[in-house]
C-alpha cells in the first residue's frame, strides 16, 4: 500500500521549487514504495522510542569559542558576483516584483 | 605514472624527470583516458609543474573530484545546476595538497553532487570501468577511481557519503580511504549529507593513501566537525606488526547459506573473501564470524535514505540559480528557481529531494527522520561494542564484481541489498574505512573491506598494508602499465 499520493508528490515538489515530468512522478512513487517497505524494518524495532536520535557520528564538543571578531579574507563584491548571470553594479538582477 | 608517490618523488629529486614532465605526461594519459572512460569533468590543460622540495608530494600530478572547490577552475558536482560554476576558492583538502607542492590536473566525474552508487549520474555522461568498458565504474567517486586505476597519476581526491570511495575502489581494483569522519576538514566540499560525507583518496598501494591524507588531515576553523589530529602519524607508523590484532566478519551478511539463491559470481566473491580471511590467519591475525541483530542489518538502508535524502534536501536549498548557477526563466524569482531547478537536477536527485522534504514533514518526523536517526544510534552503539572487543572489522566490498552500464543484464536480488550497503555503516559511526584490492572475478577486481574505530586511523592502515603486502595486487593498472 503506497501512502503517498501523487497529490502530495505534486505538493512536496512544488514546495522544493522542482517541476516534475509524469516520469519522474512515477518514480518517486515506486521510490517511496521500496523506502515504505524498508521503513517497516526500523519501525519494528522493539522500543525504538527510548533511544535518543543520534545527529552526528560521535560527540564532538566545541570548547575553544573564538573571539567575537571577524575572521577569515574579506571578498571583494566584484569576486562574488562572478557566477552570477545578471549583475547591475554591484547586485544581483531580479525582476521587479514590487509595483 | 605507474609509479608510487615515494617513486615518482625520488626520481624527481634525483633529476630523472621533472615536475613539468609529469604534469605533461599525465595530462597526455587523462586524454586518452577520457575517450575510453569518459572520466573526467575538466582536463586542466594549462596545468604546470611545481618546486620539487622535501616534500614526498611536491611537482606530483592528481585528480580532483569535482565537487571539490577549485580556485579559477571550473566546479560543478556534476550537475547542469552549477554547470559553469567558477569557484573564487579553494578546499582546504585542496589547498593543503597545493602548499605541499601537488599539481592539480583534472576534476573528476560524480553521480550528480555525490548521489549515487553507479557512476552514471554525471552530467557529462556515465564512467566506464577501465577493465571492462562495458561495466561501471561504481560511484560517486568514478571519474578518480577510473583513472587512478588507468594510471593517469598516482591518486585523486575522492568524497564518501555512504560508500562512494570504497565501492568504487573495489570495482575498479585500487585502494580506497575514506578516514574518521572530521580528519579532513569539508570546507569547500559542495555538500551531499553533511552528518556523512567525508573526503577521502584513492591510491594504487596503502602507503600512498597514507602520505596524502596525512598532508590534507588537520583542524580546520572554517569547519566546526574538523578535530586535532597532529598525534596521528599514518606513514610514519604504518609499517607497525598485526600479529595478535582480531578482526571480526558479519556471519548474516557473509555467510552464502543466508542466501536462496546466490550467482556464480557472488559465490566466487564469497569464496575469494574466505581466502583473504585464511590469509589473515596465516598473518596471526584472528577473524571471527560474529552475529549482528537482523532487524538492525535489515534497517541499514532506509537508515542511509531517510538521513541521507532529508539532509540533501535541506543542503541544497542555495541551489537558485539566481546568485549563481544558470539563471532560469520566469517573470518573477520564484518561477527562474523553478525553472532552473527543475531543469538543472536529474531526475535522481529529484526523486530524492521528494523523499527527503517528506520525512522532514513535521507529520512525518517522527515515524521516518527521527526513527532513522535512533537506529543509526543503535547500529553504531553495536558498532562501538564489537570495537570494544575487536581491532577492526573485514567485508567483502559489494556483491560481486562492478555491474553492467546496461541495467538490464544486471541480475536483481533483494536479499543481497544489506550487503550492497554494508560499507555504510563506516559512515553513520564516522569509522575510518579503506577497501584494498584482493582478486578477480571473471578477470574483473574485487576488494576487501576493513573498518575500525573513530580516530584508529593508524591501525587501520597497519592492517591494510599487511594485508597488501601479502598479496598480489598492489600498485595493479588496467590494461597494464602506462
Amino acid at each position: 500500500m503506497n501512502n503517498i499520493t501523487e497529490e502530495m508528490i505534486d505538493k512536496y515538489a512544488d514546495t522544493l521549487l522542482i517541476g516534475l515530468t509524469d516520469e519522474e512522478r512515477k518514480m518517486i512513487q515506486d521510490e517511496f514504495e521500496t523506502i515504505e517497505k524498508n521503513m517497516d524494518f526500523i519501525n519494528q524495532i522493539p522500543n525504538i522510542k527510548d533511544i535518543e536520535p543520534l545527529s552526528y557520528p560521535f560527540e564532538m564538543y566545541i570548547d575553544d569559542l573564538r573571539d567575537d571578531s571577524v575572521s577569515g579574507e574579506e571578498i571583494q563584491i566584484d569576486v562574488l558576483l562572478r557566477n552570477c548571470d545578471r549583475v547591475e553594479g554591484r547586485e544581483v538582477e531580479v525582476p521587479k516584483v514590487v509595483a | 605514472m605507474n609509479k608510487s608517490i615515494s617513486e615518482l618523488h625520488e626520481m624527481l629529486v634525483a633529476g630523472s624527470v621533472t615536475s613539468d614532465e609529469l604534469v605533461k605526461e599525465s595530462l597526455e594519459i587523462c586524454k586518452k583516458v577520457q575517450e575510453e572512460t569518459n572520466s573526467f569533468v575538466t582536463i586542466i590543460e594549462d596545468a604546470k609543474g611545481s618546486e620539487v622540495t622535501d616534500n614526498l608530494l611536491s611537482g606530483i600530478p592528481y585528480g580532483i573530484k569535482d565537487n571539490l572547490s577549485t580556485k579559477d577552475i571550473l566546479t560543478t558536482a556534476s550537475s547542469n545546476t552549477l554547470k559553469d560554476y567558477v569557484p573564487f576558492y579553494d578546499a582546504t583538502c585542496v589547498k593543503k595538497l597545493k602548499e605541499a607542492g601537488c599539481v592539480g590536473v583534472v576534476k573528476t566525474a560524480l553521480d550528480e553532487f555525490g548521489m549515487g552508487g553507479t557512476g552514471t549520474t554525471c552530467h557529462t555522461g556515465a564512467v566506464k570501468n577501465p577493465w571492462d568498458k562495458s561495466r561501471i565504474a561504481g560511484g560517486s567517486s568514478a571519474g578518480s577511481t577510473a583513472s587512478v586505476a588507468a594510471g593517469c597519476y598516482p591518486f585523486a581526491l575522492g568524497t564518501d557519503t555512504g560508500d562512494s570511495i570504497r565501492k568504487p575502489a573495489g570495482y575498479c581494483g585500487v585502494v580506497g580511504y575514506k578516514p574518521t569522519y572530521g580528519m579532513i576538514s569539508r570546507y569547500g566540499l559542495l555538500p551531499y549529507a553533511s552528518s556523512l560525507d567525508t573526503v577521502g583518496v584513492l591510491t594504487r598501494n596503502v602507503k600512498d593513501a597514507a602520505i596524502v591524507v596525512d598532508a590534507m588531515k588537520g583542524i580546520d576553523e572554517n569547519d566546526m566537525t574538523s578535530w586535532d589530529s597532529s598525534n596521528i602519524h599514518l606513514v610514519e607508523n604504518l609499517e607497525s606488526s598485526c600479529e595478535n590484532k582480531k578482526l571480526f566478519y558479519i556471519k548474516e551478511l557473509v555467510d552464502l547459506d543466508n542466501y536462496s539463491n546466490p550467482t556464480d559470481e557472488f559465490k566466487a566473491h564469497i569464496d575469494n573473501f574466505m581466502e583473504t580471511v585464511k590469509l589473515c590467519k596465516k598473518l596471526n591475525i584472528k577473524v571471527d564470524a560474529v552475529s549482528v541483530d537482523k532487524d538492525l542489518l535489515n534497517a541499514l538502508p532506509a537508515v542511509y535514505d531517510v538521513i541521507s535524502y532529508a539532509e540533501a534536501t535541506t543542503n541544497m536549498s542555495n541551489l537558485t540559480g539566481i546568485s549563481f548557477g544558470p539563471r532560469g526563466e520566469g517573470d518573477n524569482p520564484t518561477d527562474m528557481i523553478k525553472d532552473h531547478r527543475t531543469k538543472g537536477f536529474s531526475s535522481l536527485i529529484k526523486r530524492r529531494f521528494v523523499i527527503g522534504s517528506y520525512v522532514l514533514q513535521s507529520e512525518n518526523q517522527e515515524k521516518y527522520f527521527l526513527n532513522a536517526k535512533r537506529v543509526r544510534r543503535m547500529i553504531v552503539n553495536t558498532m562501538n561494542e564489537l570495537f570494544e572487543k575487536y581491532d577492526g572489522m573485514i567485508m567483502p566490498v559489494s556483491v560481486g564484481p562492478a555491474k553492467y552500464l546496461d541495467t538490464s543484464k544486471n541480475v536483481k536480488n533483494d536479499e543481497t541489498r544489506v550487503l550492497e550497503e554494508a560499507l555504510q555503516i563506516a559512515n553513520h559511526g564516522g569509522y575510518p574505512s579503506i577497501t584494498i584490492p584482493n582478486g578477480f572475478i571473471n578477470n574483473l577486481p574485487v576488494g576487501v573491506n576493513i573498518t575500525c574505530a573513530i580516530r584508529e586511523d593508524e591501525k587501520l592502515l597497519q592492517i591494510a598494508n599487511t594485508l597488501e603486502s601479502n598479496m598480489n595486487y598492489k600498485n595493479q593498472i588496467a590494461g597494464g602499465e602506462k
